[in-house]
């Protein structure tokens, strides 16, 4: 081994070196940035920061972009097969094919809920694209328009 | 094939990617020219300053190759050790809210080696895995560094390539160029780009998930976490490591088409900069070096968009409603171009024919690539290039007026030829052992495309995987952990050599016999080699995984 040799020092320099600016770069990138934008974001925009939770009587019932499960027939139902497994949206299509469904155990004319639907259409590309709505969006309609069928889900 | 629409919006965001990346262009130049004292220095300079005071750097050192690389690999590794221990301890560490426990040691190198490498390979769903703590100190902070890394050797190749008359500082000193990077460029950039996701409905917060009963009264945990901060820069910075394993088809990753397309101009924005770069610190004379490389970078990236495009775009399983059938199929070929690998839909979603365009992307690695990166490979083959146009015409090979040699030559076709290396033999080697039926693959065409894909993405730092938490074995783990860094560190120590040698090298005027390389026939010229060259390597191996199953006619097949 070469004691102090010119190789040695260098390559320790170099070690102590990247060592300090490893763990300053870590406390600026990993700690001070984030936590200054979170400072920023949940003083400016708390809605968002804290993922859009939509309140029902009060009481956080889930985020608004962000599927819940819906199994009863009473209600538009997600689908489950999607990229992320919590896809908030569906399909024009497959929106007006669960409309008989509702109908069926609601009472709620069919032309009812295809207002509703369509009154609600969001648009892939803002004003053109393909067609859809927001499952939760829907229901939360539902559920306001008619309290008496929903009661037993607004508690 | 598609419409209007699609159209328009396939023009518009490459449009606004050219135009901020020409507008960002002469900044970034100036962000590493040790000579200016301009605005920008009394800004930042101090802050700086005090960084190298306080890490004994002395900024004035010229660094040859041998130590501009060394300086560099050693920084990384560090980085990645730190990284490597916050994943192994998170569960006695601090903002761990869910109590999630340690990361166990092969999963924790893979992702220690995978962020640093500016692959992100993902073998893990962080919103299941990572604490708040690792999210930001294992992810974020080598999101930041290791694009400061891949500019940092972008401009020391350059200045090498421009040569002493550009200027006395060499290759520069790795240092300044990291520091300089984080401070003048991806910090600021990613402090406006992440409260615009804020606004857009990306969360960032540090309370911890939170519980809900929803309507139907089932529990339901509302996963928020540091995620706007997150998603900037590992955008910007061609990372592609998602806060979440579903990446950017989840929600909150990438809230709305407004969102989806800020991402793409995002990940497109530096990499599609820095041939104006390369330009610029060439000297007013030679700017139009960097268009050529441009030119043919975005001629690559159009193939690639027109095999992926031709089939149908029709939205289907695996995609999310929000952003549509075309778009996914838009990101796909973007995000491996830029080699950045984040997605937004299931890839088992897409057709076989956009799966080969993603290939297209990961062979080649500069369409116009990585994060400063890109721009290396770029001139890897424009070496290659002349060697053989110069083979053509029976003449020395020349580029900016400077021979090019054997050891040159040599050199970049060693560097071209360490891809296929680690990308086929690790394949080879998955089926040899048995790795792949240990965790289910099999051996026709499907699975094949999966595997070669995995090897493909981590040896081009891209990161998008087919097996994601499937790979979690000990085999994939450190596998791809040895090519990611082969992948990212091999090819850069080659240029930097070759930069390190021609920087001194004698420029005279150009012999004016060759192939002018600052015009559009040296652009088709280089389109053309880098596509007989890459298909070449990785015909037969595309042949039996994604071109078969395009083939059999399998759409959604995978």
């Amino acid at each position: 081994m070469i004691e102090g040799g010119f190789e040695t020092v260098k390559l320790k320099e170099i070690a102590l070196t990247g060592a300090r600016l490893a763990i300053l770069s870590a406390l600026v990138c990993g700690l001070v940035f984030p936590v200054v934008i979170t400072g920023i974001a949940q003083i400016a925009m708390p809605y968002q920061a804290n993922g859009q939770i939509v309140y029902v009587n009060g009481k956080p019932i889930g985020s608004a972009i962000i599927a819940q499960s819906f199994t009863s027939p009473l209600f538009f139902h997600p689908r489950n097969n999607s990229a992320s497994g919590v896809d908030p949206d569906i399909t024009l299509n497959s929106a007006y094919s669960q409309v008989s469904r509702i109908n069926v155990s609601t009472h709620i004319p069919v032309a009812s809920l295809k207002a509703i639907i369509s009154s609600n259409v969001m648009w892939t590309y803002w004003i053109a694209g393909t067609p859809y709505v927001s499952v939760l969006k829907l229901n939360m309609v539902l559920m306001e328009k008619y309290p008496q069928i929903y009661s037993a889900f607004v508690s | 094939m598609i419409g209007l629409i699609q159209s328009v919006v396939l023009v518009s965001v490459l449009s606004a990617g050219l135009l901020l990346a020409r507008m960002l262009a002469p900044y970034i130049a100036n962000v590493y020219s040790y000579e200016s004292r301009g605005r920008q220095d009394r800004l930042f300079l101090p802050i700086e300053t005090a960084i190298y005071r306080l890490c004994g750097i002395k900024q004035d050192r010229v660094m040859e190759w041998k130590e501009y690389f060394t300086a560099m690999i050693v920084l990384n590794g560090l980085m990645a050790l730190i990284s490597f221990i916050v994943l192994i301890f998170q569960n006695s560490l601090p903002l761990d809210p869910q109590g999630f426990p340690g990361v166990r040691w092969d999963l924790a190198l893979n992702t220690a080696m995978s962020i640093s490498s500016n692959t992100n390979l993902q073998h893990y769903a962080g919103e299941n895995t990572l604490s708040y703590l690792s999210q930001m100190v294992a992810i974020q902070f080598l999101q930041f560094t290791s694009a400061a890394t891949g500019l940092a050797v972008a401009i020391a190749v350059i200045r090498g390539f421009a040569g002493k008359a550009r200027g006395k500082q060499g290759l520069g000193n790795f240092y300044v160029d990291f520091v300089r990077s984080l401070t003048r460029i991806l910090l600021p950039l990613s402090f406006v780009a992440a409260l615009v996701f804020v606004y857009l409905g990306v969360p960032q917060s540090l309370n911890g998930y939170t519980p809900v009963t929803t309507i139907q009264g089932a529990q339901q945990l509302i996963k928020i976490g540091p995620v706007a901060s997150l998603v900037s820069i590992m955008q910007l910075g061609t990372n592609g490591g998602g806060y979440y394993g579903a990446n950017s088809a989840y929600p909150f990753q990438n809230p709305s088409q407004a969102s989806d397309l800020l991402e793409m101009i995002l990940m497109l924005l530096i990499p599609t900069a820095m041939p104006f770069v390369y330009g610029e610190m060439l000297g007013k004379k030679s700017r139009k070096e960097g268009i050529s490389i441009l030119v043919a970078a975005y001629a690559l990236f159009m193939v690639d968009l027109a095999i992926a495009l031709y089939p149908s775009t029709a939205i289907g399983p695996g995609m999310e409603v929000r952003f549509g059938g075309f778009a996914p199929v838009f990101w796909t070929v973007t995000t491996t171009a830029v080699t950045t690998g984040s997605v937004n839909a299931a890839l088992s979603a897409l057709n076989p024919l956009v799966i080969v365009s993603a290939f297209m992307g990961m062979l080649i690695q500069a369409t116009p690539g990585g994060i400063g990166v890109g721009l290396v490979y770029m001139l890897m083959y424009v070496l290659i290039t002349v060697f053989i146009v110069g083979l053509m015409s029976g003449r020395t090979p020349e580029y900016l007026g400077m021979k090019i040699g054997v050891r040159d030559i040599k050199l970049a076709v060693f560097g071209f030829l360490i891809h296929p290396f680690i990308v086929l033999v690790p394949t080879f080697m998955a089926y040899a052992t048995r790795a792949t039926s240990a965790i289910g693959l099999g051996t026709g065409s499907i699975s094949f495309t999966e595997v070669l894909y995995e090897f493909t993405s981590a040896a081009a730092n891209n990161g998008s995987d087919f097996l994601g938490s499937a790979a979690n074995t000990v085999f994939f783990n450190v596998s791809t952990a040895i090519v990611m860094w082969t992948g990212r560190f091999v090819p850069i120590a080659v240029m930097l050599a070759i930069a390190g040698s021609m920087y001194s090298r004698d420029r005279g005027p150009t012999n004016g016999a060759g192939l002018k390389t600052d015009s559009l026939t040296f652009a088709l010229v280089l389109f053309a080699t880098i596509l007989i060259v890459v298909v070449l390597t990785f015909f037969p191996f595309l042949a039996l995984g994604p071109l078969l199953e395009f083939l059999r006619g399998h759409v959604n097949g995978f």
